[in-house]
């Protein structure tokens, strides 16, 4: 096996919640030698936040905050505290990346910017990530990528009406965001490794979330047209959405199906075993004329048959259709199994657990989780020996007054 | 100007709705995107709406969002000269991204390897609904599909309705954006030995890492989340996450933990207001607001949180999205508007960040408003480079300038059918 692509990268980071972690994940799970700096003080509210193991609160416990940070190394430092500050830019010159995920006024009141910073590191390249962005108005407006999504459409195009909203789970926004910051935080390493510059990097999760949206953006500007939500309704696929099947073992399933065409039509009509008879469906025109007539037809034909038999018939004969997987089918889904989606990691103090793994494989240089998350401050004598070389009796000082904490 | 970020990169889109995203980013970066297209052109020319309603190859509102700042060349792969083509320009670029069904490329003889032959340093992701390795490896998948394999579509929607999708659908976007991830790793590591390698991208995988870990609650804590309308679901608390306000809704939640102080000084505004009972501004008065803020568990608590949230959607009935904006950012409130698109193209921050850009498209005489920059880099910006090309726009450009072709061949390839 080769080198992994980020061998001797090194990040300290301090981002929190989702957005930054995910994005310094791909970062640690090639190779990167990632620090997560957290407090006690001021602990990462994933820590905070369920699953549980054993449903019992406990701040490593968190399999929510251990999902997002595998493969990274954690101490603690309270940076409320000049000794801490004082460490951190001893850290410094160690590190190729700072990533930081507070609102701006944070940094503001740790006198810690990247101007700071870089007079200690040239080529420092520096991820700030927060809701809005480190300028304008609002750019210290907190809060959750629940809200987020809420704040930029998200929430307005979900739901089967304008008067029956049913949003995306959970911090929608804060899985767009990451893939986005992951892409540029990378090309910056690139460009630093090409030209010797480092650079600043301001990313607004709000910004770019947007993109997602983009088509109903340009609509908007364009002509003036306010996308609303419009349940499962599609201008291209009729049929079009999700059917429940028969319950197993007292749960129910879905099928979510789509039908590009006529042929389709006549291909899923076959398989449901439902005849079109009199044809009333047989043109797109007409399937599209009238969906709730559609829908009641479709749902009629699915309702005895087993969503996964069902994909399977409907997929044999080239229609586009899958079980509405739910959390718990998701670890039984044979298609992710084959993927070698979930990895089992034995965690410190939560022992043995699958974990999402990476959503794509590569055939050289192969990412993967390769480590647990760091329980709170797990690393300190082991991080502050080898980039400080501080000796135990100086890191056991720091951690009576409160610095290392 | 082309962003200085990827400038001198090349990446060969021949992605759908899977993996359009993925060459997007790549041009906003400064790579040169080449979009091939079959001569009657990408499958994503097609998707509705369309601008003002009016179909046509260059007006679907998903085409040119994911397609702007692209370069666009026909070339036919079902002709043996075609395929010569693509061998060509492959040995000219250093990405391709691509969304056919597995065995499509192999059976034209353009597989990984033997791409990989022509151009070892070549980077190629190939992006899939299911995986390359399952029952499901050639599946077909619609988004919608995408977003039920993953888990999202069963924590969306009703109890005892039909599971949802977003009206602007989302999946693909997902694979695209991980298929750029991946290609700018497989592109770091590049570095070291020239090599390139070729990437899976699992769109299946994708829409489960939205889930917000919500996949471990089976095993950790006994059961799964159903899907239950704008009521949050976290195990043991049923906690409303989108009021009325006066002209729309707002998203807004009762809660402790992190939640805490937002809710206090929520109902500290309602009494200000004179809305507030007495019982809910006494010390200590919401007993349903537990220490970690997610576990509301007793049957006592759930009935207090209702009560509460009965009271603070009487007194947001009173307010209008505008208002509601403007007491959140003041209060601190941890909530939001349920912006529409009206709201966001008007919003005073990406005004004062100058976040969307006018893009001139000649060919609709007209200029686009569009998402700017994903992010504001200090050295290289970022963003939209041009506009979505038309079918073709840049044969002659490619052919006859990157692959040196003369004008009487490129009518030669155009006549047997190749471009």
């Amino acid at each position: 096996m080769g080198k992994l692509p980020f061998e001797g990268i090194r990040v300290l980071d301090f981002t929190w919640y989702a957005v930054g972690p995910v994005t310094t994940k791909y970062l640690a799970d090639y190779g990167a030698e990632v620090v997560r700096i957290e407090s006690a003080a001021r602990p990462d509210g994933l820590r905070l936040a369920p699953p549980w193991k054993d449903a019992q609160p406990g701040v490593n416990r968190s399999q929510f905050f251990a999902s997002f940070n595998t493969s990274k190394r954690g101490v603690t430092l309270d940076m409320s505290k000049p000794a801490a500050r004082e460490i951190f830019l001893r850290m410094l010159p160690w590190a190729d990346v700072v990533t930081e995920s507070f609102t701006p006024k944070t940094l503001r009141n740790w006198s810690l910017d990247y101007a700071r910073m870089r007079a200690v590191k040239p080529d420092l390249i520096m991820l700030s990530t927060c809701m809005q962005g480190q300028t304008g108005p609002h750019r210290d407006y907190p809060g959750f990528g629940n809200l987020m999504a809420a704040l930029s459409g998200f929430y307005h195009v979900s739901g089967y009406s304008e008067n029956e909203p049913c949003p995306p789970y959970g911090a929608y926004t804060d899985f767009i965001a990451p893939r986005f910051s992951a892409c540029v935080l990378i090309a910056a390493l690139d460009y630093r490794r090409r030209t010797g510059r480092g650079q600043y990097i301001d990313m607004a999760q709000y910004e770019a979330s947007l993109h997602n949206l983009a088509p109903m953006l340009i609509d908007y500007f364009a002509t003036g047209r306010v996308l609303g939500p419009e349940g499962n309704k599609s201008a291209r696929y009729a049929p079009h959405g999700a059917y429940r099947c028969a319950d197993e073992d007292g749960h129910e399933r879905w099928v979510a199906l789509a039908v590009a065409d006529d042929r389709e039509w006549a291909a899923c009509a076959s398989v449901l075993g439902a005849a079109d008879r009199d044809g009333r469906f047989a043109t797109m025109r007409a399937r599209m004329g009238d969906r709730a007539a559609l829908d009641e037809f479709v749902g009629a034909a699915v309702r005895g048959r087993g969503a996964e038999e069902l994909t399977g018939a409907l997929q044999q004969a080239g229609v586009a259709a899958y079980p509405v997987q739910n959390c718990m089918d998701l670890h039984r889904d044979e298609n992710l199994d084959a993927f070698g989606f979930w990895r089992w990691l034995d965690h410190k103090e939560m022992g043995p657990s699958p974990y999402e793994g990476l959503a794509h494989r590569m055939s050289r240089t192969p990412g993967d989780l390769r480590r647990p998350a760091p329980a709170l401050g797990e690393h300190n004598d082991e991080v502050f020996r080898e980039i400080l070389g501080m000796d135990a009796d100086e890191v056991e000082r720091l951690r009576r007054d409160q610095v290392i904490y | 100007m082309r962003s200085e970020l990827l400038k001198g990169l090349r990446m060969l889109d021949l992605a759908d709705e899977r993996g359009a995203l993925c060459g997007k980013i790549f041009a906003d970066m400064g790579a040169e995107t080449i979009k091939i297209e079959p001569p009657a052109g990408c499958p994503t020319r097609r998707i509705p709406p369309f601008l003002e309603d009016r179909p046509g190859p260059d007006r679907g509102l998903a085409f040119l969002a994911w397609s702007a700042g692209k370069r666009s060349i026909t070339l036919n792969l079902e002709t043996a000269d075609g395929r010569d083509l693509l061998r060509m320009l492959v040995q000219r670029a250093d990405f391709v991204v691509e969304s056919f069904p597995l065995d499509y490329l192999d059976s034209l003889g353009l597989g990984h390897e033997a791409l990989a032959e022509l151009n070892p340093g070549l980077i190629h992701a190939t992006v899939t609904p299911f995986g390359d390795r399952g029952p499901g490896r050639n599946y077909k998948a619609a988004d919608i599909v995408g977003w039920a394999a993953g888990g999202a579509m069963s924590l969306m929607g009703e109890e005892g309705k039909p599971p949802l999708q977003m009206s602007v659908p989302q999946a693909g976007l997902h694979a695209g954006a991980e298929a750029a991830v991946a290609s700018m790793i497989a592109y770091y590591a590049r570095a070291a030995n020239g090599l390139g390698q070729h990437i899976v991208v699992d769109m299946q995988a994708c829409v489960a890492w939205t889930l917000m870990n919500e996949q471990a609650m089976p095993l950790l804590h006994g059961d799964y989340l159903r899907r239950n309308g704008v009521f949050s679901g976290a195990v043991g608390g049923r906690r409303k996450t989108v009021y009325r306000c006066a002209d729309g809704w707002v998203s807004f939640l009762i809660a402790g933990g992190p939640y805490l102080g937002s809710t206090n000084a929520a109902i500290a505004w309602m009494k200000e207001e004179g809305a507030a009972p007495e019982w809910l501004t006494r010390e200590g008065g919401l007993k349903s607001l537990t220490p970690s803020g997610f576990m509301a568990a007793t049957a006592a608590d759930l009935e207090e949180l209702e009560r509460t949230e009965a009271i603070v959607q009487k007194f947001f009935l009173g307010k209008t999205k505008k208002e509601m904006w403007a007491n959140i950012l003041k209060r601190r409130l941890f909530g939001a508007p349920v912006a529409d698109a009206a709201d966001i193209a008007a919003d005073p921050q990406l005004q004062a960040r100058d976040y969307f850009v006018a893009v001139e498209h000649r060919g609709l005489g007209r200029a686009l408003t569009m998402p700017g920059a994903f992010a504001k880099l200090s050295e290289t910006p970022v963003g939209p480079q041009g506009p979505a090309p038309q079918l073709g726009e840049h044969n002659e450009e490619i052919y006859g300038g990157l692959l040196g072709l003369s004008a009487r061949e490129i009518v030669e390839l155009r006549a047997v059918g190749a471009i």
